[in-house]
């Protein structure tokens, strides 16, 4: 199939239920607190040319791009910084509004490295929202320079969502946030729950997409 | 000994027991119980009151702050 025609038509029939292998439009969101790189994220996943500056509230409306990725085209929204889903400002009603219209798209939760406790509230509302969802741990790179190392494979196994680090001001681990997109799960927040008290529940079997690399289970 | 977030001294530390009011506001931004704050500065006249929870500081309204209990006991992290 030639790239235009990947571009302009779906090769599903009737577009409708799509399955593996098929190149069916998705949706991405990127969802974080303001000031992680959601946008510098965006940049480095679009090609595009968001506004990036080093003070929180920059993005206030919303960005679209697209991202090919593995015969498949993404549509990415850089969506404004929020603490949380339920709205205290402008930002944060857009916010909210985006998540509520793409019910079907990929979350790209979007923490701070080197603050990941303040990140992992909206997180949690994004998984309970029953969206598909891989984490970025962006910033890693300063992260590392704090002495901040982060347990991502530990946090994906507690999530049971893929966790990947990335610095987007560097480029490093863009290309493993893009390789996993297609492995974006629906967290089991009971299952979460379990293995936080210590209980080690049923590893899932049959993961949409998933190759099954044993680690999110 | 407790008392509210807002009548601690510059640079005293102390430990959330209890959030009465606002908590799903403050919640979001790092602010529960069981996390250590350390008080930073906080603005006469009803100004605003800031914190350092973990490594992120927090800014918040003094009502907001009033409902706040921290201990100043203990000192364990978490």
């Amino acid at each position: 199939m030639r790239l235009l025609d990947r571009f302009f038509s779906c090769h599903c029939s009737g577009g409708t239920a799509p399955d593996a292998g098929c190149d069916h439009e998705g949706t991405l969101l990127l969802i974080g607190n303001p000031n992680v790189g959601k946008s510098a994220l965006f940049n480095r996943l679009t090609g595009g040319s968001a506004t990036v500056s080093n003070y929180p509230g920059t993005t206030v409306d919303v960005t679209r791009g697209s991202l090919i990725a593995d015969h498949q085209v993404w549509e990415v929204i850089d969506v404004p910084g929020a603490y949380s889903l339920e709205p205290r400002d402008a930002a944060e009603e857009v916010a909210t509004r985006i998540v509520a219209e793409h019910p079907d798209a990929v979350a790209v939760a979007v923490l701070d490295a080197t603050r990941i406790e303040r990140g992992l509230y909206l997180l949690l509302q994004v998984l309970e929202g029953g969206m598909r969802t891989v984490v970025a741990v962006n910033m890693i790179d300063a992260a590392r320079a704090k002495g901040v190392l982060v347990d991502t494979a530990a946090l994906q196994q507690l999530l049971g969502v893929p966790v990947v680090s990335t610095a987007a001001t560097t480029g490093e681990g863009i290309r493993d946030l893009v390789g996993i997109l297609h492995k974006a799960q629906v967290a089991n927040l009971a299952t979460v729950r379990d293995r936080l008290a210590g209980k080690t529940p049923q590893t899932r079997v049959n993961l949409p997409g998933c190759a099954g690399c044993g680690r999110c289970g | 000994m407790k008392k509210a977030i807002t009548d601690l001294e510059y640079g005293e530390t102390g430990t959330i027991v209890e959030i009465l009011g606002f908590r799903q506001e403050l919640n979001s931004l790092g602010i529960r119980t069981g996390k250590n704050v350390k008080m930073i500065t906080r603005q006469p006249i009803k100004g605003p009151v800031v914190v350092i929870a973990g490594d992120v500081q927090v800014a918040m309204g003094c009502e907001l702050a009033a409902g706040v209990v921290v201990d100043l006991g203990t000192g364990g992290d978490r």
